[in-house]
């Protein structure tokens, strides 16, 4: 049966940590449910799980691609038209290096930014359950259960603490 | 010491050690006292460098006594090195405490040690106020040459260079040994009453009026305060003049800003590299790992890897000024010192400064270890002495005799290579330098006691919710 | 130190978003004073394409004047936005938090503003079409088969300059996300669904924050080497020449970054104190932080005056007739001795007298004048640089002139300050010009030690 996701909105991190020990504690996996803040809380603070990336690859692959196209660019032009220039060699080293790293460090960049939305499964704006509440200052704790099972976390979350407890998805962006 | 388990989670595992304050002079104290079997083999080892040296010092002035200063090259490049390490040192220690992060605190004392060892940088700076050359020609204004040879001193002020220079070498000596005694003194006062011998003599001489007042401590800090931006200008002075009488005006015609600042930033990271080289034995052999957390070394060797990438682009920028314009002394000098004539040297210098010091240490996990920090320390020393070689050598058999009154270095020389008594006096200056290290050690504590108890203050392991981490306190 | 006091998120929101979602009586009429000044001054330079340089005061052999002076300067401006976000983030200052924002959008502007300065200066302008490129733009003439040179500074000057301005607003972009989430929450009708689009579906979930703030240090790290070569670059278009005496000096590069720095990080300092004076920011922008700022760059105008001295010093150290002749005409010939003196007097010793004393560093009134005495020297200090270099230019005598600037000139200056400032006044319309989750996560790392009986101000730091 497909899993559901329902909502739990808490005031303080304090209760927001504590509905995590109690879904723990109530055997749901820590795949299962996720911390919903709008400041960024030191790693392992609520005791979610960890969130293993492979971010690091994405500017290696882009400084890889650039430092290929700098070579290229730099090396073929000067090839295209030998003109000895105010003494300096067809193929000039250094300003090559100039140009090269250059064009390493852009795409480097430009692949890390591209690493970090994928990475962060972004752009999602697929409905999903949120609640503008969270930019608020509110902690959201979203769980992915049974259906079966929806009401009894709904108790939980609620003796955990919670404020309000949200179960209709919405669309999270316009 | 019982070592205390040190903290962190996941990728942070092991980074931060908190000792216990109320053990650590004694057991600190106990460490210094201490002379086990590889520390006494080493002093023996480093001591016959030492004499090594000394002998091939002695060798080369009756070989070739003091007029010339082409056969001693190699003592130069020695000296430079030594100069470097010991001199660039204690300003790591103070730019460290002036950014008050609380990973230095393991490593100040251990920089700070190094002023120790620049004794050394007076003692063999002195002949080599005997071989500069004079500015003025001797020979008079004479067709085709200067008549005062282009230096920083230009017409050569009363006194130029010689004693200028050995009153700044003198100054900074002073001066960091000074930066020592106030830094080490809490420590000494602290130590005085369970020393023996002569140590106990030593800390009641430096330190016996030290009782650990508010007024006591404020003065201390202004003082270290005061003394340490004055250590960084007479520093970043004497760099200027060392790099530029005995390289740069020694080559004619090389006219380069950049070089006193690329002397500079050799120095700082051959000192920080030397440094971590030091922690790491004391973490690995000498017992302090409950003391020298992964922390420190992965906060200072990002330090190192940027110091790493400023040399690399320090180095290109004067290149490729250099190589653009293709004005025929700027290019001689490039061939002279990078391309041609010590061609190998520049290769196996840019190598062990950067290439490999930089493969090693882009990497965060490489960086979060002991050894990482350390095999870079290694590498940058080698490369540096590969960096003196390469500038000092070429500077003193550059333009031989009267072709140093020249405007322009016509002809570009060939290489010099080190005879017996080169290589005795370069293994023996890196002896020396270690022999006095491992002495000073003795004298002092190796760790700045009041500075890891002010840390065990600070920096405290605490709960956050349902995670632990560090707290850091800011004192102000 | 952490002085001020706790905030909640709901206040935080409050009082940051003020600038977008409250419209302040100033804010138009502001607006407009200074679009009209961007508009005469763009009317200028349309004059001038059309009339010809004539009626400026460039003329042989000083070819360079205030629009090169103008543009080296808003380059150097540039260069405060990752010097702060970049190096304060990696050595994890505290006191970053609320200037990482206003620095990064200000690096963003001052380079757009940077680069209509030689777009100008060509004269024909419509003919960079043929120049451009650098990525991502194609680097070839379709027209005449000709690639560029890349032999040349002046082909190494865009590469850099787009790279560093794309990766800047990327990075600005990316930082963003958390606060359009932010906006998008709070906005209804279109704003919200442009919020919405430009967050992209932003929960704020652990992995979402995880990547955020590994992203701010990988960029950091990696913008840095970037922002290291484009002032370098910029400043091999005058160290590459070997016919301008002054020029060719090796030190160019260091010293025209750290000048960059100095300049920047003031212009910064001041964007903060008049931020905090517009918006009633002073729970955000506190003393500590200006003070922060002013002793850091006591190191770093420490560090500019160095690099000054060691170039003054070694273009007399070769005792070249033409170099001196260049120095002679900086420190002897009137009024460029006075402008020198002034120039340097502003740049290191008043504001690094200003900043020594805790209490004047506290004092924003005094800490705004320093700040702009810094950014007035720094824009001379590349005006005696390129001028009296090109007024003297070897020794052909006969060929020596001087340069007065016309009005033209003075107008499009003028035109370019009023141009960022609009820009950033716009923006602040727009996005918040002080990360909001960055303030917040300040608030909640906010912790206490207590030593005997005091209370030590403390942080939870993860790494």
């Amino acid at each position: 049966m497909a899993k559901k996701p329902i909502l739990g909105l808490f005031e303080t991190a304090d209760n927001a940590a504590d509905a995590g020990d109690a879904l723990k504690a109530a055997g749901v996996s820590p795949a299962d449910y996720d911390f919903l803040t709008d400041t960024p809380y030191p790693e392992g603070a609520f005791g979610e799980r960890p969130e293993p990336h492979k971010l690091y690859i994405f500017p290696f692959v882009g400084a890889l691609i650039g430092l290929t196209v700098g070579i290229m660019l730099t090396s073929m032009t000067q090839m295209a038209y030998p003109l000895v220039q105010g003494g300096k060699p067809i193929l000039s080293l250094p300003p090559m290096a100039v140009v090269t790293y250059e064009s390493t460090m852009l795409t480097a960049i430009i692949f890390t930014i591209i690493g970090i939305i994928f990475e962060s499964r972004l752009p999602a704006f697929k409905e999903g359950l949120y609640d503008t509440r969270i930019t608020e200052g509110y902690i959201g704790v979203l769980v992915n259960v049974e259906e079966s099972e929806l009401t009894q976390t709904q108790t939980l979350l609620t003796q955990a603490g919670a404020i309000d407890v949200v179960l209709k998805a919405e669309r999270i962006s316009g | 010491m019982e070592v205390i388990e040190p903290k962190g989670h996941g990728q942070h595992a092991g980074m931060w050690v908190f000792p216990d304050a109320s053990v650590m002079t004694e057991d600190v104290g106990e460490k210094t006292k201490a002379m086990p079997r590889p520390f006494t083999t080493a002093l023996a080892v480093t001591g016959i460098f030492f004499v090594l040296g000394i002998v091939g010092f002695i060798a080369r002035a009756v070989d070739d006594g003091f007029d010339d200063i082409a056969p001693w090259g190699y003592y130069m490049a020695i000296f430079s090195m030594v100069f470097m390490v010991t001199s660039g040192a204690p300003l790591v220690s103070l730019a460290f405490r002036f950014t008050k992060s609380h990973w230095r605190r393991p490593l100040s004392r251990v920089a700070e040690l190094f002023s120790i060892v620049s004794i050394l940088n007076l003692l063999m700076f002195i002949p080599l106020m005997f071989l500069l050359p004079d500015i003025a020609n001797p020979e008079g204004v004479v067709e085709g040459e200067l008549a005062v040879r282009k230096t920083i001193w230009f017409e050569g002020p009363i006194g130029a260079p010689h004693a200028w220079d050995l009153v700044g070498v003198l100054f900074l000596t002073i001066t960091s040994m000074t930066i020592l005694w106030i830094s080490a003194k809490p420590d000494m006062a602290e130590c005085r009453d369970t020393a023996t011998g002569f140590r106990r003599w030593l800390y009641n001489f430096l330190a016996g009026n030290w009782y650990g007042t508010k007024r006591q401590w404020n003065a201390q800090k202004a003082g270290l305060a005061l003394l340490g931006a004055f250590y960084f200008m007479i520093l970043v002075f004497m760099h200027f003049v060392i790099s530029s009488d005995y390289a740069q005006s020694l080559i004619p015609g090389w006219k380069d800003s950049i070089f006193p600042v690329i002397y500079t930033i050799t120095s700082l990271q051959m000192s920080l590299g030397a440094i971590l080289v030091v922690l790491f034995i004391m973490r690995r052999w000498g017992g302090y790992e409950g003391y020298i957390g992964k922390s420190t070394f992965w906060s200072a060797s990002k330090v190192l890897l940027g110091v790493t990438l400023l040399w690399v682009y320090h180095l290109f920028a004067f290149f490729i000024t250099f190589w653009y314009g293709r004005v025929e002394i700027e290019q001689n000098v490039i061939k002279y010192l990078i391309t041609d004539t010590y061609a190998i040297i520049f290769l196996l210098n840019l190598i062990f400064s950067f290439a490999l010091p930089f493969a090693v240490l882009l990497w965060n996990p490489v960086r979060r270890t002991a050894w990482g920090p350390a095999l870079a320390g290694v590498l940058v020393l080698f490369g540096g002495l590969m960096f003196n070689i390469r500038i000092f050598v070429g500077s003193a058999n550059a333009a031989p005799g009267s072709n140093l009154y020249r405007p322009f270095m016509e002809h570009i020389p060939a290489p010099v290579y080190p005879d017996v008594w080169d290589v005795f006096m370069v293994v023996g200056g890196l002896g020396a330098v270690i022999f006095l290290y491992l002495a000073a050690t003795k004298l002092m504590p190796l760790i700045s006691i009041w500075e890891m108890k002010e840390g065990t203050l600070y920096q405290k392991w605490g709960k956050f919710l349902r995670g632990e981490y560090l707290i850091l306190g800011k004192p102000e | 130190m952490q002085e001020g006091k706790p905030l909640n998120s709901k206040q935080v929101n409050r009082e940051l978003l003020v600038s977008i979602l409250n419209s302040p009586k100033w804010f138009f009429g502001a607006l407009s004073v200074l679009g009209f000044i961007v508009l005469v001054a763009m009317s200028t330079a349309g004059f001038m394409i059309n009339q010809g340089f004539g009626v400026t005061g460039l003329n042989r052999p000083v070819m360079w004047g205030f629009f090169i002076t103008n543009f080296v300067f808003w380059i150097g401006i540039s260069h405060a936005g990752v010097m702060l976000s970049a190096i304060l983030r990696l050595s994890k200052a505290e006191w970053r938090r609320p200037a990482t924002r206003a620095a990064e959008i200000l690096t963003v502007f001052s380079l757009m503003t940077a680069m209509t300065m030689p777009l100008i200066h060509t004269g024909r302008p419509w003919r960079t079409v043929y120049w451009i490129y650098t990525m991502p733009f194609v680097p070839f003439d379709y027209a005449r088969g000709i690639w560029p040179n890349i032999r040349s500074p002046l082909v190494w000057d865009p590469s850099a300059v787009y790279t560093y301005l794309t990766s800047s607003i990327l990075f600005v972009m990316v930082a963003l996300i958390p606060d359009f989430a932010v906006l998008r929450d709070r906005t209804t009708g279109i704003s919200h669904r442009i919020y919405g689009m430009l967050a992209m579906g932003w929960q704020g979930n652990a992995r979402q924050w995880k990547l955020q703030i590994i992203a701010g240090v990988l960029l950091s790290a990696l913008i840095l080497p970037v922002f290291v070569s484009v002032h370098s670059i910029v400043s091999w278009d005058f160290g590459m020449a070997v016919s301008v005496k002054s020029w060719h000096s090796t030190i160019f590069a260091p010293y025209f970054v750290v000048g960059a720095v100095h300049s920047g990080v003031s212009a910064v300092a001041l964007v903060l104190i008049i931020l905090r004076y517009i918006y009633g920011w002073q729970n955000y922008i506190r003393h500590e932080h200006i003070d922060a700022l002013a002793r850091l760059l006591i190191v770093v105008a420490t560090g500019w005056f160095y690099f000054f001295v060691m170039e003054v010093l070694f273009g007399f150290y070769g005792r070249e007739a033409d170099e001196i002749a260049v120095r002679n005409f900086q420190f002897m010939v009137s009024p460029w001795n006075i402008w020198m003196m002034i120039f340097v007097g502003i740049t290191y010793f008043v504001p690094v007298a200003i900043w020594l004393s805790r209490s004047m560093r506290r004092n924003l009134w005094i800490m705004s004048l320093a700040c702009i005495l810094v950014n007035i020297g720094m824009w001379l200090e590349r005006f005696l640089i390129i001028v009296p270099g090109l007024a003297r230019k070897q020794l052909l005598t006969f060929d020596w002139y001087t340069y007065r600037p016309s009005s033209v000139e003075w107008i499009i200056i003028i035109g370019t300050f009023a141009l960022v400032s609009m820009l950033m006044l716009t923006i602040a319309r727009v996005v918040p010009l002080i990360p909001l989750y960055d303030i917040k996560e300040g608030e909640i790392l906010r912790t206490e030690i207590k030593i005997g009986r005091v209370t030590v101000p403390a942080v939870f730091r993860e790494d």
